[in-house]
C-alpha cells in the first residue's frame, strides 16, 4: 500500500491543526509520526483513517491499482490513541468479536488469535475479562486486535504508551514481525529510542508543520547537530573548572573525570583541546553520535527559535 | 439489506446482557412470587369456611353455604360471652328497637357476606309486611337487566376479552421498551465511556454498526416481551391447574390479533430503538445528561393508545392506528376491539415500515457523529442538523 499525502491542511473551529502537510509512505516500510502533544499526529492518523476529511490538499492511497481518498477498512488495522475494548467480556470473545466484524470466519478468527496470543504470553488468559488483565496486557490484546485480520496497512496511535520497558522492546519486535509479513506500519510516538530502532522514515511536526522529514540519515543532515565530543581526564574535574576553562562552549560533566563539549564547528576541536592540555591529562577523546532524540530536541529548539524570530 | 457486520453486531449486542443463569433464576423467582400471591389468597380465603349465626328464635332466615342459622334457647348475655370465650358462634344478631346488631369478636372479611345476606333477608321481610306476592318479591330482588346495543356492526364491545388482550397488548410493548431504553442506554454510553468507538467506526460504517445495535437490543426486547408472557402464562396456568375450579381460559386467545401484533410490535420496538440510539449516541455521560429524558418520548405511544382504549371506534383511536410513528402500539389494540377490513393494518404496516427506514437512516446520520463527540454533547439544533443532512460517512 502506497501513500502520497499532498498539502494537506485540517482546522478545528479556530484551532489549524494541520497546515500544508506533505509525504509519502511506501509499501511495507515503518513510518513514524513524531511530534510533542497538539503536533497535529492524530489529526492525521484520522484524516488516513477517514473519520475526518482535510479542509485543503489530497491524500492518495493506492493499492492493488486501485485508487481511495482514505484507507479502506478491509485494509486498515487501527490502534487509536483513545481506546479500549469491553472490560466485561473476556478476551477470548473481544478478539473474535472484532475478528469477525473484520471479515474472518471463526475458524480463521481462532487461529489467527491462537497465533497471536502465544506471541504475547497471553494464551492461558484468555478466558479472563479484560478488566481483570494489567493495563500493558490490555494493550497487547488491543495491538492483536488491530492485526488479527493481516491488514495490508496498519495505523498505530501511540503503541508504547503505558508499556514499561520490557514490553516496549516486545512491541519494538511485534513491529518487526509486521514489516517482515510486508504489512505498511505508521506509527506515532514520543519513545524516540523505540522509533530509531523501528523506522524506516519519519516525520517530524511542531504545531501542525512539518519540521523535518526523511531517513534517520537525512534527518541528521537536515537538523545539523553541533558536534559533541566526550573527553576523559585523569584528573577529577569540577563543572567551575570546566566553565572557566571552556567559557565559549556547551559542556556537560557526566562524572569526575569525563564530560562532554559541544563544538560549535568541529575546526574548534583542536582550540578546546590546547585549553584543557595546559591543565589536565586528557585519556580519551571520542565523537558522539547525536541519537533521535537530541535531533528531535535541536530541531524543536530551532523551529521555536523560528516561531520567534 | 442488512449486511454480515451489522449481523454479528447484532448478534454481540443480543448477547451482551444475556446471562441465561441470571434470567432463569430470574424467571424462578417470577414464579415463585406469584406462586406465593396465589397461595396467599388461597389461604386466607375465608369464603370457604363455614360460620355458625345465632339468630333470635322468630327469625325464619334459611341457611345458605356458608351460613349456618341457629337458634339457641340461652340467653343474649349467655349467647355473647360463649361468643368470647369459646368458638360456639361466629356471630352473634340481637334486635335492639328498630335496628340489627351483629356481634361478633372482631372485623373480618366473611362479615361483609354476612351483611348480604342479612340485608337480602330482611328486604323480604319488609316486601312480606307490605303484602307483597312471592313473584313481586322475587322481581325486586333481581338486578335491573341494562344491556348496551351498538349499531356498529363492526365494535366487538368493550367487555369482550379481546380489551385484555389489548391491555396485555400494551403491557407487554411497555416491557419490551423498557429493556430497550436501558440496554441502549447503557450499551451506547458505555462504549463511549469504554472508548471503544474509534475503534468500531475503523472497521464498519456507522450506519451497520448502529443497525446491528437496534437490531441486537430489539430482539432483546422481544425476548424480554416472550418470555414475561410465558412466565405469566406459565404462573397463571398453575394457579388455575391447582387453585380453583375453573376451566383454562383458553377462549381469551385471540390468534389473529397475535399474528398481527409481532409484526406490528416488532417494527414499533426497531422504531423506536432507532430514536433511541440516535440520542444515546449524543449523551456524554449518563449520568449528569438530561436527554436521557428524552428517549422516553417512545412510551407516548403506549399512554395515548390507553388514553383513548375504551373509544377504539372513535377519531383518537383511528389516527392514532394511522400515524406511523403510534400505529405500532395502536392498531393492535383496535385490532382487539374493533373488527377491520384486512387491508387496514396492511397499510398502517406499510407505513411503519416506510417510516422505520427513514428513522434508520436519520438515526444513522446523527449516530455517525455522536458517537465521536467526547466530554461535550451536542446541542437539540446540532442533532437537528445532523438528522436534516445527507451524510452517512
Amino acid at each position: 500500500m502506497h501513500i502520497t499525502v499532498t498539502e494537506i491542511e485540517k482546522s478545528y473551529a479556530t484551532v489549524s491543526a494541520v497546515c500544508g502537510v506533505s509525504f509519502t509512505i511506501n509499501t511495507g516500510e515503518i513510518f513514524a509520526l513524531l511530534g510533542p502533544n497538539g503536533a497535529g499526529k492524530s489529526s492525521i492518523i484520522r484524516m488516513l483513517v477517514g473519520m475526518t476529511r482535510p479542509d485543503r490538499g489530497t491524500i492518495v492511497v493506492t493499492h492493488q491499482q486501485a485508487h481511495y481518498d482514505h484507507v479502506p477498512r478491509r485494509y486498515l488495522g487501527y490502534l487509536p490513541e483513545d481506546r479500549g475494548l469491553y472490560p466485561d467480556k473476556s478476551v477470548e470473545k473481544n478478539l473474535l468479536y472484532l475478528a469477525q466484524l473484520h471479515g474472518l470466519s471463526k475458524a480463521q478468527a481462532q487461529q489467527e488469535m491462537d497465533h497471536w496470543l502465544a506471541i504475547f504470553e497471553l494464551t492461558e488468559r484468555r478466558k479472563e475479562d479484560l478488566k481483570q488483565l494489567s493495563k500493558g496486557n490490555q494493550q497487547k490484546v488491543q495491538l492483536i486486535a488491530a492485526v488479527i485480520h493481516k491488514p495490508a496497512l496498519v495505523i498505530l496511535d501511540e503503541p508504547f504508551s503505558g508499556l514499561d520497558p520490557i514490553n516496549q522492546e516486545k512491541v519494538v519486535e511485534f513491529l518487526k514481525t509486521l514489516r517482515a509479513k510486508g504489512m505498511t506500519v505508521i506509527l506515532s510516538a514520543h519513545q524516540m529510542a523505540m522509533v530509531e530502532k523501528l523506522a524506516d522514515r519519519m516525520l517530524l511536526m511542531a504545531k501542525g508543520q512539518v519540521v523535518l522529514a526523511g531517513t534517520l540519515m537525512d534527518i541528521k543532515q537536515q537538523a545539523q547537530p553541533k558536534p559533541v565530543v566526550v573527553i576523559e581526564t585523569q584528573q577529577a574535574i569540577t563543572a567551575v573548572q570546566l566553565a572557566t576553562l571552556l567559557p565559549d562552549y556547551t559542556v556537560s560533566l557526566q562524572s569526575e573525570h569525563r564530560f562532554s563539549v559541544a563544538l560549535p564547528t568541529t575546526a574548534m576541536l583542536s582550540t578546546c583541546l590546547q585549553t584543557l592540555l595546559n591543565e589536565f591529562t586528557v585519556q580519551s577523546v571520542s565523537m558522539q553520535n547525536p541519537d533521535l532524540h537530541q535531533l528531535y530536541l535541536t530541531a524543536m529548539s530551532a523551529h521555536q527559535q523560528e516561531e520567534i524570530a | 439489506m442488512i449486511s454480515r457486520q451489522s449481523l454479528i453486531v447484532a448478534k454481540w449486542e443480543f448477547l451482551r446482557f444475556f446471562k441465561w443463569k441470571q434470567q432463569l433464576i430470574s424467571y424462578v423467582i417470577m414464579l415463585g412470587i406469584m406462586g406465593a400471591i396465589f397461595t396467599w389468597q388461597y389461604l386466607v380465603d375465608e369464603s370457604r369456611d363455614e360460620y355458625r349465626i345465632a339468630v333470635p328464635a322468630h327469625f325464619t332466615i334459611e341457611n345458605t353455604a356458608q351460613f349456618q342459622f341457629q337458634r339457641p334457647s340461652v340467653s343474649i348475655d349467655e349467647q355473647l360471652n360463649q361468643l368470647m370465650s369459646s368458638e360456639t358462634w361466629h356471630a352473634v344478631v340481637t334486635e335492639e328497637d328498630a335496628s340489627i346488631v351483629v356481634h361478633t369478636a372482631a372485623g373480618k372479611k366473611w362479615q361483609q357476606l354476612l351483611e348480604q345476606v342479612l340485608e337480602q333477608y330482611f328486604r323480604q321481610q319488609y316486601g312480606l309486611a307490605q303484602g307483597l306476592t312471592p313473584e313481586q318479591l322475587l322481581r325486586l330482588s333481581e338486578p335491573v337487566s341494562l344491556e348496551m346495543r351498538f349499531l356498529d356492526e363492526d365494535y366487538k364491545g368493550d367487555d369482550r376479552p379481546e380489551k385484555g388482550i389489548a391491555l396485555a397488548v400494551l403491557f407487554m410493548l411497555l416491557i419490551g421498551l423498557t429493556t430497550a431504553f436501558g440496554q441502549l442506554l447503557m450499551s451506547i454510553t458505555g462504549e463511549k465511556q469504554q472508548r471503544v468507538t474509534e475503534q468500531l467506526y475503523a472497521i464498519v460504517t456507522p450506519q451497520q454498526w448502529i443497525d446491528g445495535k437496534v437490531l441486537g437490543h430489539s430482539l432483546s426486547a422481544m425476548k424480554a416481551m416472550f418470555t414475561t408472557s410465558l412466565v405469566m402464562f406459565v404462573g397463571i396456568l398453575i394457579a388455575v391447574l391447582f387453585l380453583s375450579d375453573k376451566p383454562l381460559p383458553w377462549h381469551l386467545i385471540n390468534w389473529g390479533v397475535i399474528a398481527w401484533l409481532v409484526p406490528f410490535a416488532l417494527l414499533g420496538i426497531l422504531l423506536c430503538a432507532c430514536f433511541m440510539a440516535a440520542i444515546a449516541a449524543s449523551i456524554d455521560d449518563p449520568n449528569t445528561s438530561g436527554k436521557g429524558a428524552v428517549m422516553m418520548i417512545t412510551w407516548l405511544p403506549l399512554l395515548f393508545t390507553y388514553l383513548v382504549i375504551d373509544s377504539p371506534t372513535g377519531w383518537g383511536m383511528t389516527v392514532l392506528s394511522w400515524l406511523p410513528i403510534t400505529s405500532f402500539a395502536a392498531m393492535p389494540v383496535r385490532l382487539a376491539m374493533v373488527e377491520l377490513a384486512w387491508w387496514q393494518p396492511l397499510l398502517s404496516l406499510l407505513l411503519l415500515v416506510a417510516m422505520l427506514y427513514w428513522m434508520r437512516r436519520v438515526a444513522g446520520r446523527i449516530f455517525l457523529r455522536g458517537m465521536q463527540m467526547y466530554g461535550k454533547e451536542p446541542s437539540w439544533a446540532d442533532i437537528m442538523r445532523w438528522a436534516m443532512s445527507r451524510k452517512t460517512e
